[in-house]
């Protein structure tokens, strides 16, 4: 029965959509998003803690590499660990009995990591590597950090917790790694293009 | 994987089209998850503990006698690989099979996680409370147990734990401290320490030009191989040494040799003497010989040596020719001199070759003198075994301690090990994994392993200066109930020298204090706390000691060896080898999937037993490869799969021990046999020590057979291609080589 | 990859191979080729390497049953053969042979996967993307070394029982049914490597990053480097024992030890073996 709903979707539109993964909430057919990814949006997810990132990104102006330390020195980008948002919160007196600042403290108090749900969860076989995007684009080219990070994770300095709002799809990537760039061995126009699979594929 | 509903095969079977339909899909959204996975940030990490980015920690393995320097690789705070330290001047930054393994032993799904205790005919869960309580009940203060009816076995121990045991059987007033080895150095140490003064010489295989060895498997399962390899390494680059390798049955060093020659078992030491009487003919080497040893030796001609040994007269006259030659060179022997009646003699007349060369002092000499001998590895021996047996028999003890040894599995069955432990009110195992020994005890104590705990390593062979490799945790404890040996040690002196040992709440407190008093040895300036982290951090503390000066004492006496033909016996007409595996050694890891499936670098045979059979005697007794053979010695049977080798003497069979487990472990269990158990009661005269090559068996076919699970092909040779080509030596010029 | 830009550079991406100037320095996509030295005179036949890349590279323990048909998954083997001229022994020894992926320049398997899932790096390693891989086993037919290896089981199910999973690599895929598989040099490591280096707008050093096998090789017999860097060992070697990366039979004299194996085929492999030498007056 799968096999014949499969056969009809792929031969209307020759695509190897499969069951299993969330629906795109807009936008045109499955597949049909814009490279910008404007038509891809995530579920939203609730985390533990409904983490304010505009608070911190926005009205603070807090750098995303504050936290996310990973993102200039290796492959992922990296949850912050708990001491990160102790450090400065031990000493805000004001904000010290807000819900959700409690319980920040309480997992502290007793010396647990939050769970955090993953939001921009690529597949296991993916190596994505955030150290050469973010020193290309940040370090070299010095673009402003929202607009770096924000390519691809959007606009997270205006929401709360994070929610996926790019394709982050392999043909997504790609549109980037396609443009008329000068040569590179990452660049699929101008590298020996099919070959290149094991820079992202594990 | 994606683990969408449809997989690659029905995709294909409905589009009925190639590959090509792939490239024409737009590569879909359909894999990345929002909010499935969770992710855990660390709370109060090291600052160098970046997720996604791996951090090193160094420490010590521990998987055979070598300790040699290792740093883990540890991502998440789960360790994932082992690597070799540089620092070490053991390991040198490199690491062998087994150590890599030591990964596996920490994710043992048959790991042991919490203490069992006996209750009935099985081992039952309980809490630590329950365990140590009833260990106190035993064993403790109030027991009125006199040290004379408590034993503790362990296997080959060095560093501060080793003092830890020691200090609790001192508390007890216990002398019986029983360091057991199955496989043991203890006759190589016999005869060196009467030639040379020392348990184990120094020897610089990179220095010499030709090593003639005798059964020496240094490559693999001798006293350092990771250090010898690379020793081997310099050996082997311009100007090029030559090793010669003679033993009854090829070794992965034998396999490495210019030249391999077989010899019935137990015969090389008259072999050495033969040589020695064709290079005494040269009047250089006569002149720096005794009298009475150039008339012993005088005994030993060509045809007289060949008709015991087999070896052709002429060959013998070429060795000689050989070390006359090419100097300055290096005999060595190994297990499968030493394990026969006349062991020692056998090692003491190979190392006359090295007095008569005049290579003492050359490629032959003395370690360093260490400064700490408490710390000096305590290596075992068939004496303290028999000690503990003879007195398990008797009824002597109350409570036995085993850490370090698995007995049961171990010890030949003349002995009856098993039955004589359970004569024993009281027995506690601490082990990683049930073993065959553990099975039998009251008390099953699980501990931590190697890479979650601290502790400190002295080799017994230390290749430069005297190096204490220092043990770190390279992760958490896996499972929560399981504790340090150390800190179990702690406790049970305390319990009867609470006040001496009061400043230490744990085993990692008092390794610290210990370890930072060496400090003033090394000449560390800087204060206890910053020599503690670099000692840790970098692995190693590297002593500078003197080196210890060796003797070169030989008489005649040492050299008693029979100048006649020994008549084997008609019903045990075979020589037993039972060889050591490299990853195998005593068969204490043969719960590891990695070892089990990693071949024999001889045979590549995996996950089982065999017995090697030269081709030409198979074939005169109808054996095939696979048919199943009974084995038989004096003191038991067992059946084992024949493998048609080469490399062996035609009198000769070699089983290889460390399989044959009834216990430990999913991997292990039931895999092969055990042929520690047929070993018949025949000891070395001067020791006392278990000739592991003394025993003779019968084969029998049986008429089964099996195919042999091996990674070679149907063919053993290259059928003409150019895979691996041998270039003569005088030909390459190796010293053109970058 | 859309069929259009496969088609508009066709001509691009199926040059013939190997072209001397591919992998040059100055070109800015190719300043890497990963090459190796193997001395097959100080190889012990340990088998450390082998087991180092297990636990490198996710490699499943396949038990007794699977062995035997063959279904074995070591990227890298030691392959043992004794002497074709043997008497009743093997008086010179075994003859010991690391075989793992040559990572051929001419790569007989690239050029036969129905749906293109193994291809060519622009440094030099022949790439396998489990992704695209549908198991017809047409490569490992065409590999005249036979270092493909093929899942014929759901191995993540029966291979790792718990806590083993834990020791898993996080770097590198666990491969289910139905995939080819091989030895990468471990590309994992290069990769890493490679971004490292460039933050620091270097290149990688000699000697920086080695696959899991060099690293535990307690003789130190395999080399491997970059070998468009004329100053890496590895380019020293081949240059030494007069091996040329993009010929197929090697002029050189008698004495030098260096070879690649079954080079007549023409595969052009990236792995130099240094002859074992035994002295014949032993």
């Amino acid at each position: 029965m799968i096999h014949r709903l499969l056969a009809t979707l792929c031969f209307a539109f020759l695509f190897g959509a499969a069951a299993g993964a969330e629906p795109f909430v807009q936008g045109g057919p499955i597949g049909s998003q814009t490279p910008d990814g404007y038509n891809a949006l995530g579920p939203v997810v609730k985390q533990p803690i409904e983490f304010p990132h505009y608070r911190h990104a926005r009205d603070m102006g807090i750098n995303c590499m504050y936290c996310h330390t990973g993102a200039r020195r290796g492959y992922v980008s990296v949850i912050p660990r708990i001491d990160k948002c102790i450090g400065c919160h031990q000493n805000i007196e004001s904000v010290r009995n807000k819900p959700r600042i409690k319980k920040l403290f309480e997992y502290w108090d007793k010396k647990q990591p939050i769970p955090w749900k993953k939001v921009n969860d690529l597949p296991d076989y993916v190596r994505f590597n955030h150290e050469r995007h973010i020193q290309r684009f940040y370090f070299r080219q010095n673009r402003p950090v929202r607009e770096v990070c924000g390519y691809c994770h959007g606009d997270v300095a205006n929401m709360t917790v994070d929610r996926r709002v790019k394709a982050l799809s392999m043909g997504w990537c790609i549109s980037c790694h396609q443009k008329d760039h000068k040569e590179s061995d990452t660049n699929m126009k101008t590298s020996h293009g099919p070959g290149e699979c094991w820079q992202c594929h594990k | 994987m994606s683990d969408s509903g449809i997989n690659r095969r029905d995709f294909l079977k409905v589009l009925g089209l190639g590959g090509s339909s792939l490239a024409l899909t737009g590569c879909g959204n359909t894999d990345i998850r929002s909010g499935d996975e969770i992710i855990m940030p660390n709370v109060q990490p090291e600052d160098f503990v970046v997720p996604g980015l791996s951090v090193f920690y160094a420490s010590t393995c521990t998987q055979c006698g070598s300790a040699c320097g290792v740093m883990g690789r540890v991502r998440e705070g789960r360790v994932l690989k082992m690597e070799g330290n540089p620092e070490s001047k053991i390991s040198g930054g490199k690491i062998c099979g087994l150590g890599q393994a030591a990964v596996q032993v920490q994710y043992n799904p048959d790991r042991l996680t919490q203490p069992m205790m006996r209750v009935g005919d099985s081992l039952q869960p309980v809490s630590w409370d329950k365990a140590m309580a009833l260990l106190e009940e035993k064993t403790g203060p109030k027991s009125g147990i006199n040290g004379n009816e408590f034993a503790f076995m362990t296997g080959a121990m060095s560093g501060h734990l080793k003092v830890l045991v020691q200090n609790y059987l001192d508390s007890l007033g216990s002398r019986n401290h029983f360091v057991y080895e199955a496989l043991s150095p203890a006759v190589s140490f016999a005869a060196n320490k009467q030639i040379y003064g020392v348990d184990m010489p120094r020897l610089h295989f990179d220095k010499a030009k030709l090593i003639l060895s005798f059964g020496s498997d240094f490559l693999g399962t001798g006293a350092s191989p990771v250090h010898f390899a690379k020793e081997y390494a310099k050996f082997r680059k311009a100007p090029r040494g030559t090793l010669i390798q003679i033993e009854p049955k090829m070794t992965m060093t034998g396999a490495n040799a210019d030249r391999w020659i077989p010899i019935i078992p137990g015969t090389e030491g008259v072999l050495a003497l033969g040589v020695a009487n064709q290079l005494l003919k040269h009047g250089d080497f006569s002149k720096t010989v005794p009298a009475d040893i150039v008339n012993l030796v005088g005994k030993y001609d060509p045809d007289t040596v060949s008709s015991i040994t087999s070896v052709r007269s002429d060959l013998i006259s070429h060795l000689a020719g050989l070390l006359w030659e090419k100097s300055p060179s290096l005999v060595i022997s190994g297990a499968s001199v030493e394990g026969h009646v006349h062991g020692v003699q056998n090692a003491s007349a190979i190392q006359i070759l090295n007095r008569i060369l005049g290579n003492v002092g050359k490629t032959v000499d003395g370690q360093a003198q260490s400064p700490f001998p408490q710390l000096a590895p305590a290596t075992g021996s068939f004496a303290s075994l028999k000690a503990m047996n003879d007195g398990m028999g008797a009824g002597t003890y109350k409570a036995v301690f085993v850490y370090g040894a698995n007995p049961v599995f171990t010890t030949p069955s003349f002995m009856g090990f098993r039955d004589n432990l359970r004569k024993v009110p009281f027995k506690v195992a601490f082990v990683n994994a049930i073993d065959e020994t553990a099975e039998e005890c009251d008390l099953v104590l699980p501990i931590y392993t190697a890479v979650e705990d601290f502790g400190s390593h002295v080799a017994w062979y230390q290749p430069e200066g005297v190096e204490i490799t220092m043990q770190q945790p390279l992760m958490d404890k896996l499972y929560s109930d399981t504790r340090s040996m150390g800190d179990i040690m702690l406790d049970l002196v305390k319990q009867r020298r609470a006040d001496e040992y009061k400043a230490w709440p744990n085993f990692f407190s008092y390794l610290k204090t210990a370890v930072t008093n060496i400090k003033p040895a090394v000449k560390y300036t800087d204060t206890d706390e910053h020599f503690w982290y670099d000692t840790l951090s970098h692995g190693v503390i590297h002593v500078d000691a003197p080196q210890q000066q060796i003797a070169e004492n030989f008489s005649t006496d040492m050299l008693d060896l029979p100048t006649t033909v020994t008549s084997p016996d008609p019903k045990f007409p075979f020589y037993l080898i039972p060889s050591e595996r490299h990853y195998f050694r005593d068969g204490r890891h043969a719960n590891c999937g990695w070892l089990q499936e990693s071949p024999d670098p001889l045979t590549t045979v995996v996950w089982d037993s065999w017995a090697e059979i030269h081709p030409k005697t198979a074939a005169s007794m109808g054996i095939h490869e696979g048919d199943y053979l009974e084995v038989s010695s004096q003191n038991g049977t067992i059946k084992v799969k024949a493998y048609l080798f080469p490399g062996i003497h035609p009198d000769a069979i070699s089983i290889p021990l460390g399989q044959g487990h009834e216990s430990l472990g999913r991997f292990a269990k039931g895999v092969g046999v055990n042929p520690f158990k047929i070993l018949n009661p025949v000891f070395e005269k001067n020791t006392g020590e278990l000739a592991m090559f003394g025993t003779r068996v019968s084969v029998k076919r049986t008429g089964q057979s099996e195919i042999v699970v091996k990674d070679e092909g149907p063919v053993s040779t290259q059928m003409g291609r150019k895979l691996v080509v041998t270039l003569p030596a005088d030909v390459a010029q190796l010293s053109k080589e970058i | 990859m859309s069929i259009t830009n496969l088609l508009n550079n066709w001509s691009f991406y199926r040059q013939k191979r190997p072209y001397r100037g591919q992998y040059d320095l100055n070109r800015q996509y190719s300043e890497y080729k990963w090459a190796m030295a193997l001395d097959l005179d100080i190889c012990t036949g340990c088998n450390a390497c082998t087991t180092a890349c297990y636990a490198e590279n996710n490699l499943p323990v396949v038990g007794k049953e699977r062995f035997k048909h063959g279904h074995v998954m070591h990227w890298i083997r030691i392959e043992r053969y004794w002497d074709e001229n043997m008497g009743e022994f093997p008086e010179q020894g075994a003859s010991f042979l690391p075989m793992m992926c040559q990572q051929c320049e001419e790569a007989p398997c690239e050029t036969v996967c129905p749906v293109g899932a193994t291809s060519h790096t622009n440094d030099g390693l022949n790439s396998q993307n489990y992704h695209r891989c549908v198991g017809s086993r047409y490569c490992s037919v065409n590999c005249p070394y036979k270092v493909r290896y093929f899942n014929y089981w759901n191995y993540p199910s029966t291979a790792w029982p718990a806590p083993l999973p834990d020791q898993l690599n996080p770097d590198v895929t666990v491969r289910t049914k139905g995939i080819m598989e091989k030895c990468t040099f471990c590309v994992q490591r290069l990769n890493e490597a490679k971004s490292r280096a460039r933050t620091e707008y270097r290149l990688v050093r000699d000697g920086e990053v080695v696959p899991a096998c060099v690293q535990a090789c307690p003789t130190s017999a395999i080399t491997f480097g970059n070998i468009v860097d004329p100053k890496s060992k590895v380019a020293m070697m081949w240059k030494n024992q007069q091996v040329d990366l993009y010929k197929d039979m090697q002029e050189k004299d008698n004495s030098v030890r260096g070879y690649r194996i079954l080079e007549d085929l023409r595969p052009f492999p990236s792995v130099m073996y240094l002859e074992r030498v035994r002295d014949m007056e032993a």
